[in-house]
């Protein structure tokens, strides 16, 4: 459902502004409105009095200050590893000087970290290029002794296609007197080293550098080393450079466990008050009084009124305006739904908001989602499988809204699933059904009955399209146009009588009404044109097109329990238990998988496109009130 | 005889019907992954409009029914 909203003007001394706005996100119902036409009455020459609030040179300076701190703190925590951190319940108002200079020692040192890691972490992946060079050489080098008169030339070959070509030119060079091991380096270029004979290596390498094979050149620090010397001196500063690492990371931790909760709380304490100087913007006042004009849920008013009377000792107003019909499309929209429908909220939020002066399709879809999946997946044993799903996830995530709200609509859906599964007597299709003991479906085996299901699928999507159609007519009602609602009843009247008329031409009903029920709908389409312009038979037809659209429910259930007899009958013709076993687990699994994403997917496009054009009203303004950050009271949090 | 043509009329409002979607499903697919890149938030309008064209097989999916069992 949406909340009632109030229009509410509050009033006092200018003094008091930013004491009043502080209150106001304490208190965090209140909505600031950024139009005032809706406020300023028509009194002449009213709105020329009321000018936009504007911070005077004290506030500025600190805001200013309080910028430049946000701006040092933050610089502060980009230096800082990602922890736990504790709640703090530090007051940083009579602090601020203390911090400002403590954060600006911290920062000098964090950045020296960070710098110092930054370099030690580039100088690890330059000695982890050349690691994994000498590594792969290590064990040719290990077998050699140092008078073997053999020597090494390492060279970069980029494209690989050049491979070739470089042991042709050595052949001719060496005679065939060389080796050359390759090593595929990160960037994906080709790592060589070349053995050959001590005399040749000058001629070689010299011949290389004129076919523009560049040689594998070391930094300055181990250049001249041998060898199996920068293998060592590798090694051994790579173990430095850890270590130098694991210090920083270290120290960095610490530091971040002993500040962290403070900083966090002064960053946190210092968005209030920005947030405050932000909304100034939005207020109005006079040469000696302000204005903040803005919404709050009616069940709130007197809450926020006495809260307000009570600090401010009665110099400060609340008052309770009309909310005129002009004013309708600016009220703000807040959904306040009992517990049960809550979860589906998340739907609703996936579309813009409804308007304020429209109805809230969640209780709608909170009913009739449940119901079209559990119509389409029908099966006891993959409910119950869901349902065990919806309480892992609910458990786990307990603290995490929107998994907590997936998990508590997927219990719902499987709950439905496990009684549409009795109805249809399907338990992993009609075999483990049989294996229970369910010789029949309790209501109607929906693998032999496709037309009744069909027909059973658009009854349930003409209640639902007529349902649309007449919130759709009660929302036209509220809104008082009054011509989309005659076009809204003379479609429901219409589609009637459309089923009348195929009734008693199926003899259900007296095939005397189809005379006169033809009548009446001649009668009707002219209305129809006065009340939905020209295209209203068009729409119409889209309306009936609409409520067949709903056979999906039995299509795609369909689908599903053929689905799980191909997982049974393939399992049957293996001839052995396990491989049996192994194949029907996998096949209900698919089954499991795609029976939770298509009949969501179905479920929801039935509201969406089927359903809520018939009445809902999108372009709703979400209520957002002036709120105290609460992240960082509430027990531990990751920074 | 005729059953035979009622079953290739049942199999072609079903076949015929199923290569329309996919078709319209691949082109919106497509273009919905690359609006989905830019603008997360619009998941649900894409997740509909994927799903519209699906009405096309439905509808030719109680054709063949029709078709088949009236």
């Amino acid at each position: 459902m949406i909340a009632r909203m109030a229009k509410i003007e509050i009033i006092g001394p200018n003094e008091l502004l930013m004491a009043v706005l502080a209150q106001l996100r304490e208190l965090g119902v209140f909505q600031i409105e950024q139009d005032i036409t809706c406020f300023v009455g028509a009194g002449e020459g009213e709105a020329e009095k009321v000018r936009s609030a504007l911070l005077d040179e004290k506030a500025l300076a600190e805001k200013i200050f309080y910028e430049d701190l946000r701006g040092r703190i933050d610089e502060l925590f980009a230096c800082l590893p990602k922890a736990e951190i504790r709640a703090s319940y530090l007051d940083p108002a009579g602090l601020l000087d203390s911090i400002i200079a403590t954060v600006q020692r911290h920062g000098v040192t964090c950045r020296e970290w960070c710098r110092k890691k930054e370099t030690l972490q580039k100088e690890l992946v330059e000695l982890s290029g050349y690691a994994v060079i000498l590594g792969a050489v290590e064990p040719v080098l290990c077998t050699l002794s140092p008078k073997s008169g053999i020597d090494f030339i390492g060279v970069t070959i980029r494209d690989p296609a050049a491979l070739e070509e470089v042991m042709r030119l050595l052949t001719t060079l060496t005679q065939g007197k060389f080796e050359i091991l390759t090593v595929k380096a990160a960037d994906g270029t080709l790592i060589g080293l070349i053995t050959l004979e001590k005399e040749l290596a000058e001629k070689v390498r010299k011949t290389l550098g004129d076919q523009r094979v560049p040689e594998l050149t070391f930094p300055e620090t181990f250049a001249h080393l041998a060898f199996p010397e920068k293998i060592r001196y590798l090694r051994t500063r790579m173990d430095e450079v850890t270590a130098e690492l694991d210090a920083i990371d270290g120290e960095l931790t610490r530091f971040t466990q002993r500040w962290g909760a403070i900083y966090a709380r002064v960053r946190s304490w210092l968005d209030e008050r920005l947030g405050i100087y932000r909304n100034m913007a939005y207020l109005h006042q006079t040469g000696m009084c302000f204005f903040i004009h803005g919404w709050t849920p009616e069940a709130e008013v007197a809450r926020l009124d006495e809260a307000v009377t009570a600090k401010f000792r009665g110099e400060v107003v609340v008052e309770k305006k009309q909310v005129l019909e002009q004013d309708l499309d600016l009220v703000p929209v807040a959904l306040r739904n009992p517990p049960y429908f809550r979860p589906f909220e998340l739907f609703a939020r996936l579309l813009p908001l409804p308007r304020y002066a429209s109805l809230d399709p969640t209780p709608f879809i909170a009913v009739c989602f449940p119901l079209f999946f559990g119509m389409i997946l029908g099966d006891a044993g993959y409910g119950v499988i869901l349902l065990g799903l919806a309480l892992v996830l609910g458990r786990v995530f307990r603290r995490r809204d929107t998994v907590r709200d997936v998990a508590r609509i997927l219990l719902i859906c499987s709950c439905y699933t496990i009684l549409f599964g009795i109805f249809y007597g399907e338990f992993f299709g009609e075999a483990g059904a049989r294996l229970l003991g369910w010789e029949e479906a309790l209501i109607v085996e929906r693998r032999e009955a496709i037309v009744p299901m069909l027909f059973f699928a658009l009854s349930v999507g003409l209640a639902h399209i007529l349902l649309g159609l007449v919130l759709g007519f009660v929302t036209a009602l509220k809104r008082k146009t009054g011509r989309e609602a005659l076009y809204k009843l003379a479609t429901i009247v219409v589609i009637l009588c459309l089923l009348a008329l195929f009734l008693s031409y199926q003899e259900i009903f007296p095939r005397l009404l189809a005379k006169p029920l033809t009548l009446m709908l001649l009668f009707l389409i002219p209305v129809l044109f006065f009340a939905g312009g020209v295209l209203a038979p068009l729409e119409l037809l889209k309306t009936i097109g609409n409520i067949v659209s709903y056979a999906r429910i039995m299509a795609i259930g369909l689908a599903s329990v053929l689905l799980a007899r191909v997982a049974n009958r393939f399992a049957g013709m293996t001839g052995n238990v396990a491989l049996g076993l192994l194949l029907a687990v996998l096949f209900h699994a698919i089954n499991i998988v795609l029976g939770v994403f298509s009949p969501t997917i179905h479920a929801l496009r039935l509201h969406y496109v089927e359903f809520y054009s018939k009445f809902m009203a999108p372009g709703g303004r979400k209520f957002e009130p002036l709120h105290k950050d609460e992240s960082n009271m509430n027990g531990n949090r990751r920074m | 005889m005729e059953k035979v043509y009622m079953a290739l009329a049942a199999a072609l409002a079903v076949g015929l019907s199923a290569v329309a979607t996919a078709w319209a499903q691949s082109k919106i697919g497509a273009a919905g992954a690359g609006t989905l890149a830019e603008k997360p938030e619009l998941s649900a309008t894409i997740i509909i409009l994927v799903a519209i064209p699906e009405t096309m097989v439905i509808l030719g999916f109680v054709v063949a029914i029709t078709i088949l069992t009236l």
